[in-house]
């Protein structure tokens, strides 16, 4: 590190950096929105069931 | 408070099941360590503090788990409840009596320690980090004890709970005990009494404002 | 079936277009770094991950206070949704400070201080995770969450401080002595580049959590209608 003149490349390790920085990220938002689409799929699921319950 | 200590003292001395299993367990640690290492007498110094304050921990779980079970199993816990005590009296009774345990199992494990290892640990300095780290792990393992065994995954679960909360004074008791047995000037080792005694203090205040909702019901 | 609050919709869009924004200040606007080079980037982000991890679980430890003194279930579901984005965002900072110094130290791993510290707050909340999977009765669950959450956060700077006593190479942004490997003086641009970062990602951490929180709710509304039905 001492007496270093050209800046080393270190393009690389950037790129994986910000894979996984972004790519987590990513993968989190998906899974809450994929947990958000089967509770809005369950709930109608519910809720026809509550409809025939009623109309019995 | 002391009926509960005297309580789990009377039991013991009955069954002597808890002691006789921590003592145990204690000894084989010692002995897979010093064959995992292959303990020399010039490496001894350096790992001694270390190996002992890991089979203190070890050792501490087994009998904080066992001590808690108990109580769940034969619904102890919950006559003890009804009982018209102070909640926090039921948590410093438990405590307390934890603590007797492990000093009874340490002040057996330390004169053996002391021979098979070939090194002297009856240093008063040394009896004080041991007195000030069991009482941190002890003031912590119990309350954490008492949410773990009302959990479905009760005897995994301690040791996962317990080891990350309890990791800051099991460092400064290793890095203070050795310190003391490698003959550190007194200044080296004050940091680490510090950190061991603030966590302590803060500990111990802690559970005891808490305890109330864990045995709540 | 209720619909997405008008002002979370908004949120949300305004949070995607300042994580944009703050890549390009990261990626173009700020001077690649002399002695790292381009590695020092990661640095931005890495630190920014690390504070939603700190703010997730700052924020678990005050709802599990609130719950205990008031006894209402959603300061427990606001602990258990910071617990989760906490988790996904320290894991991340481990990750990248590991790639970081791959680079500059030569290593993916060295025993320093907030390492550690980092991994073991880590375990401390997939442990906390794990006594809830292990307890059925909510109230239970949600009490002994609050008092982990407690324990677990006031432990982490002791942590810290126990390992600190141990020498660190960790470098020190603000105010430390910079002789430590990898240790730099920023630019006002870098400056810049990461105290909006640090905004950005508080945004982040706010809208995250926001829409965590609420598909905790809607999961247990919707566990409480499906008893109620086939209680019928």
């Amino acid at each position: 590190m001492i007496l270093q003149s050209t800046t080393p490349d270190t393009f690389a390790f950037m790129v994986l950096g910000y894979a996984v920085i972004l790519g987590t990220m990513a993968l989190y938002i998906l899974s809450i929105f994929l947990r958000d689409r089967r509770i809005d799929h369950e709930t109608r699921l519910v809720e026809a069931l509550e409809t025939e319950e009623q109309n019995k | 408070m002391f009926a509960i200590v005297w309580k789990d003292m009377a039991a013991e001395l009955r069954s002597r099941e808890l002691l006789g299993a921590m003592l145990v367990f204690a000894l084989l640690v010692i002995l897979i360590f010093n064959f995992a290492l292959e303990l020399s007498l010039r490496t001894m110094e350096t790992v001694t503090a270390g190996v002992l304050w890991v089979t203190f921990t070890f050792a501490g779980t087994l009998g904080l788990n066992r001590s808690m079970s108990i109580e769940k199993d034969r619904g102890c816990l919950d006559g003890l409840l009804l009982a018209p005590v102070d909640r926090s009296a039921l948590y410093f009774g438990k405590a307390l009596g934890n603590l007797i345990f492990m000093f009874i199992v340490e002040a057996i494990v330390l004169p053996i320690f002391s021979m098979l290892y070939g090194v002297n640990l009856f240093n008063p300095m040394l009896l004080v980090v041991i007195l000030l780290g069991s009482l941190g792990y002890v003031a912590v393992g119990t309350l954490l004890a008492s949410m773990a065994v009302q959990a479905r995954t009760r005897d995994v679960l301690l040791p996962i709970l317990l080891f990350p909360i309890v990791l800051p004074i099991v460092v400064a008791a290793v890095k203070a005990s050795n310190g003391i047995l490698q003959g550190f000037a007194m200044a080296e080792i004050w940091p680490w009494l510090n950190i061991m005694i603030a966590y302590d203090v803060i500990f111990v205040a802690v559970a005891f404002m808490v305890f109330d909702y864990v045995v709540e019901e | 079936m209720d619909p997405m609050p008008k002002t979370l919709k908004a949120l949300s869009w305004l949070t995607g277009a300042l994580l944009i924004a703050a890549l390009y200040m990261v990626w173009i606007y700020a001077p690649r770094e002399a002695v790292m080079g381009d590695v020092q980037r990661v640095f931005y982000f890495h630190v920014a991950v690390g504070w939603v991890g700190m703010l997730a679980f700052l924020a678990t430890a005050a709802a599990g206070v609130i719950y205990l003194l008031r006894g209402e279930l959603r300061w427990d579901r606001l602990a258990l949704s910071s617990v989760e984005i906490g988790v996904v965002f320290i894991l991340v900072n481990i990750v990248t400070g590991s790639i970081w110094a791959r680079a500059v130290w030569g290593t993916w791993w060295t025993w320093d201080p907030r390492l550690v510290t980092a991994t073991i707050m880590e375990l401390i909340y997939v442990a906390y995770l794990m006594l809830r999977q292990g307890i059925d009765d909510p109230n239970r669950r949600a009490r002994f969450g609050a008092v982990y959450g407690i324990f677990g956060f006031i432990s982490v700077p002791i942590t810290f401080l126990s390992i600190r006593l141990l020498r660190t190479i960790h470098p020190v942004v603000f105010g430390g002595e910079s002789t430590v490997d990898g240790s730099f003086n920023m630019e006002p641009e870098m400056l810049q580049a990461f105290m909006f970062s640090l905004l950005t990602f508080t945004f982040v951490f706010v809208t995250l959590l926001w829409h965590r929180f609420r598909l905790q709710t809607r999961t247990e509304q919707l566990e409480q209608r499906k008893m109620s039905a086939l209680s019928e």
